[in-house]
């Protein structure tokens, strides 16, 4: 079987969980014996051996005409004259970017099609969506979407973006078969996206989690207070603010915990201003950017995880932390817990629970012990390889019709 | 032919309420630990459902079999408080008395709580227990009880001697191959180191035909009728078949429409006919003699697979909150505050600790199915637990305080009236 699949990035140059997941998904697929042919921007120093990749720029198109670029060309001219003068690869910004990028993405891959003969196309949310949707109607082969969050999630259902949800909507309507990430993602295409939900599958997503597996203590670097970790992108769709009411509330009970936030986003100086009004600034850190090198390091020093987002289709960092053998504290809208037993949930919202719930782990030895016990139990129902075997399933079926 | 020990076990807990760390504080500890409105939720559709249709049977199996049908009940202290306390209950209780009052019907005794007090290193706070409930019943039954079951048949060596030391003619407990070997439950037996007491054991086989796999579809015997089930009695051989269950079985485990109370009407009529008597506790071991001696050295309990009290005591949540409360004892009792005696006795009843078994979660099913809250496991429960526990040690620690204040303002006082004296 051979596939075009649609990506935006892959490690080491991520933003998000989209290019881990499109990484180890592939080398996985690759393993089961599926030809992939890997679509995205140019990129330098990618390294991904076991399959083909494609990079996405103007130079793969040198040698069409600009009568298929139509109204475009001259955008692309531009495009390409500023690129050479700036040196950096997006400078429109970056919706124009991917829209670019989707445009010439689906021309490639028709071209490409006709020596290649791709049994089908894959693609992944919004941002490879209407490349994914032109080039089924190029090709004439059957598309599979995968939906790792929507722009209610990541606008925390507050103001999503009209022209996402549109491509969104189409993805949704034109792919033959939705891969969900999980049960909840399943039912929000059901429900705000009138998916027909006999075209929907769900495949739980899973982590490379060996890194984690370290022996690092949190004495090791002379911390002896408890230590509770946030870590994501500070946007609304993770709910930092709430870790940090929450954070207040323990300090009520626990004067001596320290609260880690680690990520960048758009909330950062909201958050510090937030952390001083609540009087607990002296108690919160914010990290910044953790290379992925130090993550494990960050999981293991603490001693409990909070992932409060508002909205989290899966969660794969819950899975990093409770590979370092750290206890968590979890949204119940996070989708990864659909399938955990050894982990505690609560409504972001309430933050009082959340706290309550901290500090029973901070408290309790037994609590954190058993819970650990339980952690590699809940762990084994995720690897890349049953993913692989579940989405290669999924193909199949898309190509009996 | 053997004759027929059939025995209840009747026990509502008091559940306890959502209990954050962040409470609003109540005078009221009662109020603020426990939730009335579940508990009394719970009780009412137990009531419905199960207590008052069962009597009702029962007591109709009673007079028609002109007093040939008898059974005996534990009753926990909690639930009779729940008859007294909660809507409903009063005609409960009634239905209880009613049955009490044809003499067919015998109270035994256990710990008023239903605790595992009988698992503490100190033996004082076990037998205070048994003694409290022993004297509700007399009062509320008219009779002191004869005969003793420990929570969940709780059993060992030392159990049972104490019961002999305390003048009981028996005691119940689980009959399981791996404490009788090729002996059969269906005897009456002697616990090692006694002289006087009986020991009477549960025939599990037959009695989960009933209360476990009666309306089971994938049971061969399915569906089971009085008459064949009068067959297999009949055909036992031994002094006493000895059936123990929830009394739940009617009704809740097995709902109305599994035919379970028309089992329970027919069984004792069919039994009777073909010759079998029933017996209660004590008539069980006034008749029959001991036949030999039975050696149970470590903790056995009617409980899941294992017959252990690890669905209790199984996991480390379990045995933190366990010892949590057996530490307590003399800071409790030494505060002389006999409303946090309570409190701290009412945390005690083993239902607390059921919710936070964790063994395998599959079969922890059962398990789940008794969380009082729904979508809790056991973190959640035992969090709950925890922080009801360590609020009621707070408030003990206090009181002792204020107890050592007064004693220290108050003893110049009561020597000025000794010294008028």
């Amino acid at each position: 079987m051979r596939i075009a699949m649609l990506g935006w990035e892959l490690p080491p140059f991520v933003s998000g969980g989209l290019g881990v997941h499109c990484y180890h998904l592939t080398k996985a697929l690759a393993e089961k014996g599926i030809e992939i042919d890997f679509y995205m921007p140019r990129a330098e120093g990618v390294k991904a051996p076991w399959m083909n990749l494609v990079f996405v720029d103007d130079s793969a198109l040198k040698e069409s005409t600009p009568s298929e670029w139509g109204p475009y060309y001259r955008l692309m001219k531009e495009a390409s004259k500023n690129e050479e003068k700036n040196g950096v690869p997006y400078d429109l910004n970056f919706f124009e970017a991917v829209n670019r990028y989707n445009f010439l993405c689906a021309r490639i891959v028709e071209r490409s099609n006709k020596k290649r003969h791709y049994d089908l196309i894959h693609c992944h949310d919004w941002i490879s969506t209407k490349a994914g949707i032109d080039s089924k109607k190029r090709t004439g082969r059957p598309l599979v979407l995968t939906m790792h969050s929507t722009e209610y999630d990541r606008t925390a259902n507050l103001w999503p973006f009209e022209w996402i949800l549109n491509i969104e909507r189409d993805g949704v309507r034109e792919a033959d078969r939705i891969i969900a990430v999980s049960k909840m993602m399943k039912n929000q295409l059901v429900v705000r996206f009138g998916a027909n939900e006999g075209k929907i599958r769900v495949v739980y997503n899973a982590a490379q989690l060996d890194q984690f597996r370290t022996q690092a203590k949190k004495e090791q670097f002379g911390i002896n207070s408890p230590v509770v970790l946030f870590h994501g992108r500070l946007s609304i769709q993770k709910g930092p603010e709430f870790f940090l009411q929450a954070a207040k509330k323990v300090l009520e009970k626990i004067p001596d915990a320290r609260f880690i936030v680690s990520g960048k986003g758009d909330m950062l100086p909201r958050l510090v201003e937030m952390s001083i009004e609540l009087g607990i600034q002296d108690r919160v850190t914010f990290t910044g950017y953790i290379p992925a090198e130090k993550l494990p390091l960050i999981y293991a020093i603490s001693d409990v995880y909070v992932l409060p987002s508002v909205s989290e289709p899966f969660g794969i960092t819950v899975l990093e932390a409770m590979a370092s053998g750290t206890p968590c504290v979890i949204s119940r809208t996070a989708g990864v817990g659909e399938v955990l037993n050894h982990c505690l949930k609560v409504d972001f919202w309430d933050v009082n629970e959340m706290a309550n719930k901290i500090i029973a782990l901070l408290r309790y030895a037994a609590l954190r012990d058993t819970i650990r016990k339980g952690l590699s139990e809940d762990l084994m129902s995720f690897s890349w390889e049953k993913a692989a075997d579940e989405t290669k399933g999924v193909y199949e079926e898309c190509l009996r019709g | 032919m053997p004759s027929v020990f059939l025995y209840f076990h009747v026990h509502q807990p008091f559940r306890l309420g959502r209990f954050s760390i962040f409470h609003e504080h109540n005078e009221n500890l009662r109020k603020q630990y426990f939730d009335r409105k579940l508990n009394e939720g719970y009780f009412k559709k137990a009531a419905e459902k199960c207590y008052l249709p069962t009597n009702k049977i029962l007591l109709n199996n009673i007079r028609e079999t002109k007093g040939k049908f008898k059974v005996s009940f534990s009753i926990t202290g909690t639930f009779l408080e729940q008859c007294e306390q909660f809507e409903g209950g009063e005609e409960v209780l009634k239905s209880f008395k009613h049955l009490a009052s044809t003499g067919c019907v015998e109270f035994l005794n256990e710990t008023y709580y239903h605790s595992l007090a009988s698992l503490y290193g100190n033996r004082r706070e076990f037998w205070e227990q048994v003694e409290q409930h022993s004297e509700k019943i007399k009062e509320v039954f008219g009779a002191k009880p004869k005969v003793f079951r420990n929570t969940e048949v709780i059993y060992n060596n030392t159990i049972a001697r104490e019961a002999e030391e305390n003048e009981y003619a028996g005691i119940l407990t689980e009959g399981i191959e791996h404490v009788l070997g090729w002996r059969s439950p269906n005897y009456v037996y002697r616990p090692k180191g006694c002289e006087r007491i009986k020991v009477v054991l549960r025939n599990y086989k037959l009695s989960d035909d009933v209360g476990y796999r009666f309306s089971a579809k994938w049971w061969s015997e399915f569906p089971l009728t009085a008459d064949k089930y009068v067959s297999w009695l009949k055909a036992c051989n031994g002094q006493t078949i000895n059936l123990f269950m929830d009394y739940e079985t009617f009704g809740e485990h097995h709902w109305e429409g599994s035919g379970i109370f028309q089992f329970l009407e027919h069984f004792p009529k069919e039994a009777i006919k073909n010759g079998l008597d029933f017996l209660t506790a004590s008539e069980t071991v006034e008749r029959y003699d001991a036949v030999g001696e039975i050696d149970i050295p470590f903790n056995l309990s009617w409980a899941d697979l294992e017959r252990d009290v690890s669905a209790w005591l199984g996991n480390q949540l379990q045995w933190t909150c366990f010892k949590e409360l057996e530490g307590m004892e003399d800071k409790v009792k030494n505060t002389k505050n006999s409303e946090l005696r309570e409190l701290w006795r009412l945390l005690q009843t083993s239902d607390h600790l059921y919710y936070l078994c964790t063994k395998s979660w599959a079969d922890g099913d059962v398990h789940k199915h008794f969380s009082p809250h729904k979508d809790w496991g056991p973190y959640e429960n035992f969090i709950n637990y925890m922080n009801a526990i360590q609020d009621l040690k707070e408030e003990v620690e206090k009181a002792s305080k204020e107890g050592l204040e007064r004693e220290l303002v108050w003893k110049p006082q009561q020597e000025t009236e000794t010294g008028l004296r």
